[in-house]
């Protein structure tokens, strides 16, 4: 497993970790070679992962390198780690290759770099630990390199990134104090964990419940969310394709599957699998309802980028083989259809310089190819068949449904995952009318296809959609679902993705012959006029934001609403909100009480001495009188 | 009683190189601000009486040696905090000296039983301890390294003693306490578990408490101080807690928190002088007037916070470590101080860094930034290659 390099012996998971943090640091320090040492970087780092993947999908590598601070250095790496290590991997070099041109000449484009590369290499490791120590350790380096990437703004990102590491800082030291309690109470925090531990202790379940939040976090699900829309106005698309849509989401899912059912076995615990419904169920309804009314490109995907992940970790909730195998599935789709689209969008931005959806349209003649990506992948996540994101929410589906047997609450989390399903598809209906179709406004008759390397990246995650989709049974499930988790899933439903296609393409085909054949391609043109006046096309225009713009002015949605722009679902507000009401407390109350009882003790002595400076008067007969009335006392006690 | 009572282990061994380095550090960026031409030389002896009493406690086994170390120490705060001999800065120095003077006179009665008790000053061979005996010596303790409730005159002492000994005062003065702490109740001798329970709990009490106060702070100063109060009890965490990673965690926490907090003490320092303000709300966007400031500072809170390529990771989780091992409680407690401490940092450095630049800027002295730079580089390099100071305590005769 190790390679020759320049006659030295390193092991590839080494460098898989060091190569990317090379070429970045050196890209970084001489910027005429970036490219080079960045290409250096991420094609080579490609090139052993899928090395590494191939040979996991044979054998565990599991070796004990190092033992610092007490634990182990352990690298193991299993199906499920060599297929995130392989997707990881993938994503960072679509995203370099679309960055190349996205972000030449934009403002600390070497810095924006350096943190890819830097985000590249903690996530590698922290697939790759065999420990959960050193995972929480990449974890950390990730908190990091966020922070750093998220500053790399279009505008001023400071505040964006405060909150994305409060955030994620938070969770982490959740996530900490959980891993040290399993070392405590389990003397052990090494992979493979055998037999799996039970959660039968309430400090086990804490630390289940701590571990979880950390994961969660990354993975950005609700309630700690909050940074994902925040951040979407002020940075550029291609961060917002590596870090929220790909690569957080393979590392969030990763860690709660590892946590739920490698490390902890959590099918015995039906509560706390209700609990993680429960979470994707909300997240899913809560996160598309404020996807709905967004007139932004980027928050609009943003939330959506939120919303999909209740549907993995519903997936994961259910504790039946297939809903899980759902969950993973749905996770990697995900990754693909939103990036995807977060790329597209982006090269819309780029040509147009606007991501507001009222300025937008029409741009379907201007970059088809661009539409075609954006449109495969916004019916891929809209779970449209026979796209990827139907097979997976299928399989989460049918999680669901088998859980009949064991929980009455089930109806609840099939409905609300099929709402989200249809509301997904009903404001991305929205956002593809404002940018594709209708009418485009003068400014935008200029605008070009984007160049080819921001394309290509586009069109090979569309193209990934598709064959996810139509070959899901051949291809991902078959090589990278099913082996990667630890038990035999049953038969997948009634659906056959091949079928099914081909039967769609002759109803495509039908629509389309009707459609020529009919007086459709002829459609009548009218002026439009208001109050006698003939409007220009400029005004007459219809924009797409305010689709459902019913949805927020019904009662109740209402203030729902006004209450979430405001604010008021955003865990960080209530973070702050909590510890700063308790740091008045602490410094208003505790700590003045101690100073006032300092003033306190300082103005008695100032008192006593005061007391006693009154005795010392300086006058001869005061002392002579003090002396005679000592000398009396001293007689009367001799006396006596 | 007394006499030359110095010897050699991993533990002192290690503090001394740690103290000295960041005595050095200090000078070093003295050189360039202290410019008063009248005690300037009063300055550099206090300069140095308080690095040689830090290696003195950190390197005597007598009691009674360590006392008059300790006063020294007492003394040499006394004249620093009150070095611009203005009127606030008097009133300072004195709120420093009576707190640690008394508490001092409290611990010498204690120190005194433990002699009558034992015959000796030695603290080797000191096996009886009394509890009262203790409780006066805590005082001590608690005085000196700012532990609630005696822990108030640390806000007046920072916000008027020179910035460029500040760090001095966060990296060794106030270490000397949990030295104390460590060398004569964890030496194996001392049985009492309510004790050490106590003691925990007072130094979970004070991160989060501080660490609040910290968070509200208006003035750089009074957020440095907070900050300092917070930490040191996660040392004194670590150290009653005990146990391996107890004590490692602890003794890593002295070396992360004194390279940060000396490091951010300088930053704060060429920040202060260069805008001439000390109000967080007024000063904003030093990031680009320096980034290798914004850089270096940016290594140093991290270093503070707990984040991994800080050496400040591996001393906050062997103080975790060591706690839950005792009871999961205390690790709750300190994850919550924890959690306080990343709250008010990055607030601290989001205000300072970031959004618009402010008005009026001076030069930035080279010589400080050079400092902050090296102080966050050795706190980078020693998260990185953990395995040396590690190997180091946990060799033969260490922890």
């Amino acid at each position: 497993m190790s390679v020759n390099i320049l006659g030295f012996e390193i092991e590839m998971y080494y460098l898989v970790i060091l190569l990317p943090l090379i070429g970045g640091l050196f890209g970084y320090l001489i910027n005429r070679l970036r490219t080079e040492f960045n290409f250096v970087g991420f094609v080579l780092t490609l090139f052993f992962a899928i090395k590494l993947f191939i040979i996991s999908r044979n054998e565990v590598i599991s070796q004990v390198t190092a033992t610092i601070f007490g634990f182990d250095a352990k690298i193991y790496i299993d199906s499920l780690a060599g297929f995130i290590l392989l997707f990881n991997a993938i994503f960072a070099f679509l995203i370099w290759v679309y960055s190349l041109k996205a972000m030449s000449k934009k403002p600390r484009e070497r810095a924006y770099y350096l943190y890819i590369a830097l985000t590249l290499a903690a996530a590698n490791g922290v697939v790759l630990s065999g420990n959960l120590i050193f995972l929480l350790i990449f974890w950390n380096v990730l908190v990091f390199s966020l922070y750093g990437i998220l500053l790399v703004g279009k505008k001023d990102s400071s505040f964006a990134a405060r909150k994305a590491i409060t955030i994620i800082g938070v969770a982490d030291f959740a996530m900490m104090l959980g891993i040290v309690i399993l070392l405590v109470k389990t003397g052990t925090v090494n992979f493979p964990f055998a037999p799996k531990i039970l959660l039968n202790d309430p400090w086990l379940i804490f630390s289940y419940i701590l571990i979880f939040i950390g994961a969660i976090a990354k993975a950005g699900a609700m309630p700690l969310h909050t940074w994902i829309p925040e951040s979407a106005k002020v940075v550029p698309a291609s961060t917002m394709a590596f870090i929220p849509a790909s690569l957080d989401k393979l590392l969030g899912i990763y860690l709660l599957i590892r946590v739920s059912y490698f490390i902890f076995d959590i099918s015995g615990s039906m509560p706390i699998r209700i609990i993680l419904m429960a979470i994707g169920a909300i997240t899913i309804i809560a996160a598309v309802m404020m996807a709905m009314v967004q007139k932004e490109a980027m928050r609009l995907l943003s939330f959506h980028a939120v919303s999909q992940v209740g549907y993995m970790v519903m997936g994961i909730g259910t504790g039946i083989p297939i809903g899980i195998a759902g969950g993973l599935f749905h996770m990697i789709n995900h990754a693909i259809y939103k990036s995807c689209l977060f790329l597209s969008a982006g090269s819309v931005e780029h040509r147009t310089k606007t991501t507001q959806l009222d300025n937008l349209g029409g741009l379907g003649t201007k970059m088809p190819v661009t539409m075609f990506t954006f449109i495969v992948a916004a019916f891929a996540i809209s779970g449209v068949p026979p796209f990827n994101g139907f097979y997976s929410k299928w399989m989460v589906y049918q999680g669901v449904v088998e859980l009949s047997g064991e929980t009455n609450l089930w109806p609840i989390f099939l409905i609300a995952a099929m709402f989200g399903s249809v509301l997904t598809l009903a404001s991305f209906l929205k956002m593809i009318h404002s940018l594709f179709l209708g009418q485009r406004p003068k400014v935008l008759n200029k605008v070009r296809e984007a160049r080819f390397d921001m394309v290509v990246p586009s069109l090979i995650l569309a193209s990934a959609c598709i064959i996810f989709g139509v070959f899901a049974k051949a291809i991902p499930l078959k090589h990278l679902i099913l082996p990667a988790l630890p038990f035999e899933i049953g038969e997948i439903g009634f659906w056959d993705p091949r079928l099914a296609t081909i039967l769609i393409i002759v109803g495509v085909i039908i629509g389309l012959i009707v459609f020529l054949l009919g007086t459709a391609k002829k459609p009548r043109r009218s002026k439009v006029f208001v109050g006698g006046e003939i409007l220009d096309e400029e005004a007459a225009r219809i924009t797409g934001p305010n689709f459902y713009s019913s949805v927020n002015t019904l009662g109740m949605l209402k203030k729902t609403y006004d209450f979430g722009e405001g604010g008021a679902f955003d865990f960080y507000n209530y973070l702050l909100g909590i510890t700063r009401g308790l740091a008045v407390v602490f410094r208003d109350v505790i700590n003045s009480s101690f100073v006032g009882a300092y003033k306190f003790i300082g103005k008695l002595i100032s008192a006593l001495s005061r007391l006693t400076s009154a005795l010392h008067t300086g006058e001869l007969y005061n002392y002579v009188g003090w002396l005679f009335l000592g000398g009396i006392i001293i007689l009367i006690l001799l006396v006596l | 009683m007394i006499g030359l009572d110095f010897f050699l282990d991993r533990f002192g061994i290690f503090l001394s190189a740690l103290f000295i380095f960041i005595g050095l550090m200090s000078f070093i960026y003295s050189l360039v601000t202290i410019k008063q031409k009248g005690h300037r030389l009063e300055y550099y002896l206090m300069l140095l009486l308080i690095v040689g009493s830090g290696v003195g406690v950190a390197l005597s086994y007598n009691l009674l040696l360590i006392f008059i170390f300790w006063e020294i120490s007492t003394f040499a705060i006394w004249r620093t905090v009150g070095f611009y001999r203005k009127e606030e800065n008097i009133h300072a120095a004195n709120i420093t000296f009576f707190i640690n003077f008394a508490a001092a006179a409290i611990m010498l009665i204690g120190l005194v039983i433990l002699y009558l008790d034992n015959g000796t000053f030695n603290f080797f061979e000191i096996k009886i301890y009394n509890d009262l005996a203790s409780v006066f010596i805590l005082i001590g303790i608690l005085a000196k390294s700012v532990t609630i409730p005696l822990h108030i005159w640390l806000v007046p002492a920072y916000k008027s003693v020179p910035s460029a000994i500040g760090g001095c005062l966060a990296g060794i003065a106030e270490n000397i306490g949990v030295i104390l702490f460590l060398r004569l109740f964890t030496a194996g001798n001392y049985f009492a578990p309510e004790f050490f329970n106590v003691v925990a709990w007072l130094a979970i009490a004070t991160s989060i408490i501080a660490g609040g106060a910290a968070l509200l702070s208006k003035d750089l100063r009074d957020l440095l101080a907070f900050s300092t109060i917070s930490q040191i009890g996660f040392i004194l965490l670590g150290f009653a807690v005990g146990g391996t990673y107890g004590m490692m965690g602890g003794a890593l926490y002295i070396l992360a928190h004194a390279l940060a907090k000396s490091g951010l003490f300088y930053g704060v320092g060429i920040i202060e002088d260069a805008t001439g303000k000390s109000d967080l709300n007024a000063i904003s966007g030093m990031f680009k007037v320096s980034p290798v400031l914004g850089v270096s500072m940016a290594f140093l809170a991290c270093s503070i916070v707990g984040f991994f390529p800080m050496i400040g990771f591996f001393a906050k989780l062997g103080v975790i470590v060591g706690a839950v091992e005792k009871s999961g409680y205390f690790g709750i407690g300190a994850i919550v101080a924890a959690v306080f401490t990343i709250l008010y940092i990055i607030r601290f450095y989001n205000k300072l860094f970031f959004g618009e630049k402010t008005g009026k800027i001076k030069n930035i002295s080279y010589t400080g930034l050079t400092v902050v730079f090296i102080l966050a580089l050795v706190s980078l390099l020693l998260g990185i290659f953990i395995y040396f100071p590690e190997n180091y305590l946990m060799g033969n005769g260490g922890f």
